[in-house]
């Protein structure tokens, strides 16, 4: 489920190959990974016995002992005769046998005709004492060659204004693509405030915008909207999607939220607000609590970027290569990168640093009060643990009394035995239990059996006493079952290691009849429930009534201590969700084939091999987070620099440089102006990791101004303007939509949250605050396209579906912002209609509008016509 | 009237609606949605996919090994096949098999009803996915791919189809709660977004409450008419401002939906209007509800109804294979019911009925994971069974087989990618033609495989 957000990027892969999936699959799945870990260690670069098995042509030419295959005759194969140590020489591999599943689909390959791919990547990473060696051709890939600042072509008249514009210029004159005209002083002071704050000008803004006659006036506009306070809650948001950040963690059953996520977004939002330089806002995220500063609150909150990973599984390393370097380095977790020069061990060198650090909390109050809280909330635990274990201690107890008296219940049950002396509760249980008559039950069958053909008492007797010694005997062996199963499995096993363990159970039967009798009623994902107290099961709420005289008094005076702690402890004093190196960083092992029962050489921690130069050095400080971080945001790194203006560029225009924003490796995207990403990238380090410097360099060029206009002409050569010759209508994002709805209608709360509220009707902040769950998406978020918070995002989709429409047409929140929209405004009815044109759209209806609206409100309702102008395209869309 | 007269009189309060029509028949894009012809005669109009998420055994349900009670506790000769979790020696089907209808097909005793209706269908038993875990197999179900980010099924149907019926969706998928992964699995990815899935959960029992938004609590059909008209008016002369640009297009193509989805949706979706004896019929449980209201969906001209069996992964049976019991009981009857109305109203002849989940279960049972009891088993992508029936699939066959225990698809062996392209040729379609193209490359459902399944077709 990792990674490949790249629509079709593998199909172009196998364009060339017509081959079946299967053959596909089982080559990649089977073929390929059985070679390259048993065979490719001789049999590739060393080509020993002059034979090389990475290439079919290879492998038909064979070596010294002639073709190691025959396609399609699997009994005329050498290498199938090697492999099954059938042959009277050659057995292959030397260190061992492969297993028969290996041999089974090797043979099951050949058979098939030996499918190889085509367009195989070169062979050619030559094994240097088993290291993987990078080729220079893999050196050569453009994401790969260092950034150089390219002069800025020459082009011809308004694009010649900006270093941008020359660039888009010269290539839109290649082409033969002419530009749209500039669009008009509204259009852009629209279409800046919603690209920089999410929010519409107000017409205030709009009509100094026009009166400013000026030269610079809209760079004046720029830089007021690049200060404003809106300007980080609508940057910040663009980077919580690629920090898949989210305000619970992933769990299928329960809610289960952060406590203290926002000050992770809300730090986000500051540092766009002040524009913390990219590399430091980098260096946050990886290592915050690691970097010099005189206020230790200035970088730490970034550890959130990892301290709010999706819990269910660790993509750590996925996260942070795709965000700050484009780069899909999850994708070497079972093997050496497909396509990317990435070996295994590289991925496992990254994986050391993120396993030597652990998830921890930066508490906000001195220690002391730490310590206080903490002594205190001890002490409520600890309590608690008294009372629970009083009442499994004695739950378990009471089940192996009433248990030892199962014959008498069963007996009374049918009436052949007094229930003087039994447990009035326990024996209905017991009638119902057996009046359920389940024809399926494995111990009972025989029991019901007596009953059908009312069969004499004594052999009701021996039943029951059986049945006792039964229902005794399997509580013993579940106790026995669960010892076994925490040998086997140690203290905190890992979900892999739980899987790939042998464990042991009770048999199906009598796992069944000890959940009927000693469980408590639940309910798996898997179905496998049971709605009701099994018969001897009495748990907190039922069990009191058996504790009398000292243990009544005992669990009383507990209960209510209990009570009493927890009342007065105060609430958990504020802290921060960071990260930490733990006690002992450590290098890790590759895991084979990513699987952790296969462990490899150690991947000591260290930078990938393609990002440096020459003899990387391991990281030696603590986990090695800093390291880390200082290579990633080295100026020298081909990568994060261009990433990250790719994205700015992105938020722009719809679309980046680079369309796959975090994949620059051979599967992703090539740029449509990698003259002009070097040169943003360049200008982004020389300006000293400026966000804003760069997003006022774009918005101040003439590419930024081009009006949407169509032009059929341009159409025909480049429909989806990958060139840049107009600029792209967007459709509002839900953040964007949902606050300008609020704005408008002059409910917006501007004020920073210090919670993830819940998007209720009273919620009225805007929507980068509001509560974002990994587990269940808010309705209306989802509706429009909020990305999965589990997985790095890099685009927003934009869909339309008619539930959209029955937001604004019918949704409590729109009515209730129509009827607040139409309340602002008084007089008569043009000036009111006048009023809503220019708050939603900034200009002026005209005459037909006018009457239409004034048409409308004759017989329909202000709070009508305020809906209307809501749902409306013209306030949908941004031109 | 030109448009100026027109507009003026607008003005004086002469109504939205010729206006609408006047803009319109100036010419917009084409409608996205308008029925179109595929290929070729189709055999099928419209699909109804059954999901039972979570991935029913095949041994315990379409395809019987007698091998696994003979080596019943036995280690798989050949060894286990690698799935998701560790898996120890072979167990054997706790359920019987009894050959059923003329044609013989042997179907497992926790499915009487569908074992009854067996002549009307095809069990294919040798589909295969390339994963064995549920998310990248639900994916390559439904859209063909194992990572998210192509269009769906359904999706591609309405691309190639258009909609019969364009007061509902085209495309909807019903279930109760989420299956894993939950939306991306009806994405439209990168086609029109007008072709994505609209998702109602089963949950929700009032059909007025089952689309989010579907009732105005406020205004009645007439002032909401009114609202809907001016609305368009003005998006129209935004529209015609800007040359058709077609996103704008859509939304006015939506709201359109919209107004009309909130009479006709609850009554589509309102299963109380059905007899007692029907609904009786499906089943009162969500996968019954499901079943009967894809029915009157098809009905209705949706072109694709996917229901899925339950929330989560009902199927994922790893602790007890016994629980397949019920669980078919809940799918049995609704299955038969379905299939049965179909019949008898006709549409059985041009509705194409898939069923099945997102892959098999190991015949070995499972003892990694830490699971109540060892009665289970683990996911099988190697070999699974899948269930056709309806229009243009011969009944009463058996297609492909898996090995001895039913690991492994060995004969005639089926990937989704053929299952696909089997689904589009009946509905009309190449599959290797029916394509969008997206970020300069050609797309298609099939991504650059696929084989019809020739043996199959009636």
């Amino acid at each position: 489920m990792k990674g490949a957000i790249f629509l079709g990027s593998f199909s172009l892969f196998l364009l060339s190959t017509p081959a079946s999936a299967g053959e596909r699959e089982q080559f990649e799945t089977e073929v390929r990974p059985l070679l390259a870990n048993n065979c490719w260690g001789c049999h590739r670069q060393s080509a020993m016995g002059g034979l090389r098995l990475d290439s079919l042509a290879a492998i038909l030419k064979g070596g010294k002992s002639g073709p190691a295959i025959v396609p399609g005759k699997p009994e005329g194969s050498l290498l199938l005769q090697a492999v099954s140590y059938t042959h009277d020489r050659l057995r292959m591999p030397p260190q061992g046998k492969l297993a028969a599943p290996q041999i089974a689909a090797l043979t099951d390959w050949v058979k098939r005709g030996a499918y190889w791919p085509s367009d195989d990547v070169p062979p050619a990473p030559a094994a240097k004492n088993g290291e993987y060696v990078i080729t220079k051709e893999q050196r050569a890939f453009w994401a790969f060659q260092p950034v150089h600042k390219p002069e800025p072509p020459p082009a011809a008249g308004r694009f010649n204004a900006t270093a941008i514009d020359r660039f888009i210029g010269a290539r839109l004159a290649q082409e033969g693509l002419t530009p749209a005209p500039r669009a008009d002083k509204r259009t852009l002071i629209r279409r800046a405030t919603f690209d920089l704050t999410g929010l519409p000008p107000t017409p205030d803004e709009v009509d100094a915008f026009l009166a400013d006659n000026r030269p610079g006036a809209f760079a004046r506009v720029v830089d007021r909207l690049l200060a404003s306070p809106q300007y980080g809650e609508r940057q910040a948001r663009y980077w919580l999607d690629v920090a898949r950040y989210s305000d619970d963690r992933f769990n299928s059953t329960d809610e289960d939220p952060y406590p203290e996520s926002y000050r992770y977004r809300n730090w986000v939002i500051r540092a766009f607000n002040e524009d913390m330089p990219y590399n430091e806002f980098v260096k946050a995220q990886i290592a915050g609590d690691q970097m010099p500063a005189s206020d230790p609150l200035k970088y730490r909150p970034g550890l959130g970027f990892y301290a709010l990973s999706p819990e269910m599984q660790d993509d750590r390393v996925e996260a942070t290569s795709k965000a700050f370097l484009g780069l899909t380095v999850a994708c070497a977790q079972c093997h050496d990168h497909k396509f990317d020069p990435i070996p295994t061990k590289d991925f496992y060198s990254l994986q050391g640093v993120f396993d030597s650090t652990k998830l921890d909390e930066y508490p906000l109050v001195d220690r002391a009060a730490v310590d206080a809280w903490q002594a205190r909330k001890k002490k409520v635990d600890q309590q608690h643990e008294v009372v629970t274990r009083f009442y499994s201690a004695q739950r378990d107890q009471l089940a192996e009394i009433l248990a030892s008296q199962t014959a008498r219940f069963m007996l009374a049950a049918k009436g052949l035995a007094p229930s003087a002396g039994l447990d009035a509760e326990t024996l209905d249980r017991w009638k119902k239990y057996l009046a359920g008559r389940r024809k399926d039950h494995p111990f009972l069958k025989s029991w019901f059996e007596l009953e059908d053909r009312k069969a004499p008492e004594a052999e009701f007797r021996q039943a029951a006493a059986g049945f006792q010694e039964l229902v005794l005997a399997i509580r013993q062996e579940r106790k026995e079952v669960d010892e076994k199963n925490k040998i086997t499995l140690g203290l905190n096993p890992t979900r892999d290691q739980i899987a790939s363990a042998t464990l042991v159970s009770l048999d199906r039967d009598k796992f069944v009849l000890w959940r009927d009798m000693y469980e408590r009623p639940n309910k798996d994902a898997a179905g496998f429930f049971q709605s009701t107290d099994g018969v001897y099961y009495y748990g907190k709420g039922k069990i009191e009534r058996f504790l009398t005289g000292a243990w009544k008094e005992y669990l009383e005076a507990q209960q209510a201590e209990l009570a009493r702690m927890e009342k007065e402890l105060p609430p958990k004093y504020p802290f921060l969700q960071v990260v930490a190196d733990v006690d002992k960083p450590a290098d890790g092992r590759i895991h084979i084939r990513g699987s952790a029962n296969n462990l490899g050489d150690v991947a000591p921690r260290r930078f990938l091999a393609i990002l440096s130069n020459g003899d990387r050095k391991p990281f030696t400080h603590g986990a090695g987070r800093l390291e880390l971080a200082e290579a990633i945001a080295d100026p020298r790194n081909p990568l994060t620099a261009r990433v990250m203006v790719n994205r700015l560029w992105q938020h722009h225009f719809g679309r980046g440089i680079v369309a796959s924003p975090s994949n620059y490796g051979q599967m992703g995207d090539r740029p449509t102006h990698p003259e002009l990403l070097d040169y943003l990238a360049a200008r982004f380090v020389e300006t000293g990791w400026s966000v804003k410097a760069i997003q006022r360099e774009i918005l101040l060029s003439e590419t930024y101004a081009l009006s949407a206009t169509d032009n059929p002409a341009n159409d025909a050569k480049d429909p989806a303007n990958h060139l840049l010759w107009r600029a792209n209508r967007q459709r509002l994002d839900i953040e964007s939509l949902r606050d300008s709805i609020l704005f408008v209608s002059g409910a917006l709360d501007s004020k920073q949250a210090d919670k993830a509220p819940r998007f209720d009707d009273k919620n009225t902040q805007r929507t980068v605050y509001g509560y974002v769950s990994r587990r269940r998406l808010d309705g209306t978020l989802a509706l429009f396209d909020f990305p999965n918070p589990n997985n790095t995002a890099e685009t927003r989709n934009t869909t339309n579906v008619p539930l959209q429409r029955l937001y604004f047409m019918n949704s409590p929140f729109v009515d209730k912002q129509a009827e607040a929209l139409a309340a602002r405004f008084t007089g008569d009815a043009p000036s009111r209609i006048r009023a809503m044109y220019r708050t939603l759209f900034n200009r002026q209806p005209d005459a037909v509008e006018l009457r239409a609206g004034q048409a409308f409100v004759e017989r329909g309702s202000w709070r009508n016509y305020a809906q209307v102008l809501l749902g409306s395209n013209e306030f949908l869309f941004v031109d | 009237m030109n448009r100026r007269e027109l507009l003026t009189k607008i003005g004086a309060g002469f109504g939205m609606v010729g206006l609408e029509a006047l803009l319109r028949a100036e010419g917009g894009p084409p409608d996205p949605l308008a029925p179109k012809a595929p290929h070729f005669a189709p055999k099928a109009k419209r699909v109804i996919y059954l999901f039972l998420n979570g991935g029913p055994s095949q041994v315990d349900t379409f395809d019987p090994k007698p091998a696994l009670d003979k080596y019943h506790g036995k280690p798989v000769p050949s060894g286990n096949l690698a799935t998701e979790r560790k898996t120890g020696n072979l167990m054997r089907s706790p359920f019987k098999f009894t050959k059923c209808g003329q044609s013989g097909v042997e179907v497992s005793e926790i499915f009487p009803k569908i074992g009854a209706m067996i002549d009307d269908i095809c069990v294919i038993r040798s589909m295969y996915t390339d994963r064995p875990n549920h998310e990248p197999s639900l994916l390559l179900l439904n859209s063909g791919d194992k990572f998210p980010g192509r269009p769906s099924m359904g999706s591609w149907l309405t691309y190639g189809l258009g909609t019969m019926n364009r007061n509902l969706p085209g495309y909807i998928v019903l279930c109760p709660g989420l299956p894993v992964i939950g939306h991306q699995l009806w994405s439209s990815a990168f086609l029109p977004a007008v072709h994505q899935g609209t998702y109602l959960s089963l949950e929700e029992r009032d059909p007025k409450k089952m689309i989010q938004n579907v009732r105005n609590p406020r205004l009645n059909a007439d002032e909401q008419r009114r609202e809907l008209d001016l609305l368009a008016a003005l998006n129209h002369r935004h529209l015609a401002a800007r040359a058709g640009d077609p996103q704008l297009e859509a939304t006015i193509q939506s709201s359109e939906i919209a107004f009309r989805m909130q009479t006709e949706a609850p009554e589509a979706f309102d299963i109380t209007t059905e007899p007692q004896v029907v609904r009786e019929r499906y089943g009162d449980h969500d996968f019954g509800r499901g079943c009967l209201m894809a029915r009157r969906l098809i009905e209705r001209g949706v072109r694709m109804v996917q229901v899925y069996f339950g929330n989560f992964q009902p199927w994922d049976n790893h602790d007890d294979i016994e629980l397949h019991r019920p669980l078919a009981a809940q799918a049995d009857q609704p299955i038969s019911a379905l299939l049965q109305d179909l019949k008898a109203s006709g549409l059985f002849k041009d509705t194409l009925v898939i069923i099945g989940g997102e892959f098999g279960r190991t015949p070995a049972v499972e003892v990694g994971g830490l699971v109540s009891v060892q009665n289970g088993r683990d996911h099988n992508n190697h070999g699974f069974s899948y269930l056709l029936a309806g229009a243009g699939v011969k009944g009463g066959m058996t297609y492909g087989a898996t090995d001895e225990f039913g690991f492994k698809a060995v004969e005639k062996p089926v990937h989704v990618h053929d299952l696909h392209a089997t689904v589009l040729h009946l509905l009309g379609f190449d599959h290797t033609r029916l394509t969008y193209q997206y970020s300069g490359r050609n797309f298609r459902l099939t991504d650059v495989a696929g084989a019809v399944v020739k043996d199959i077709l009636a």
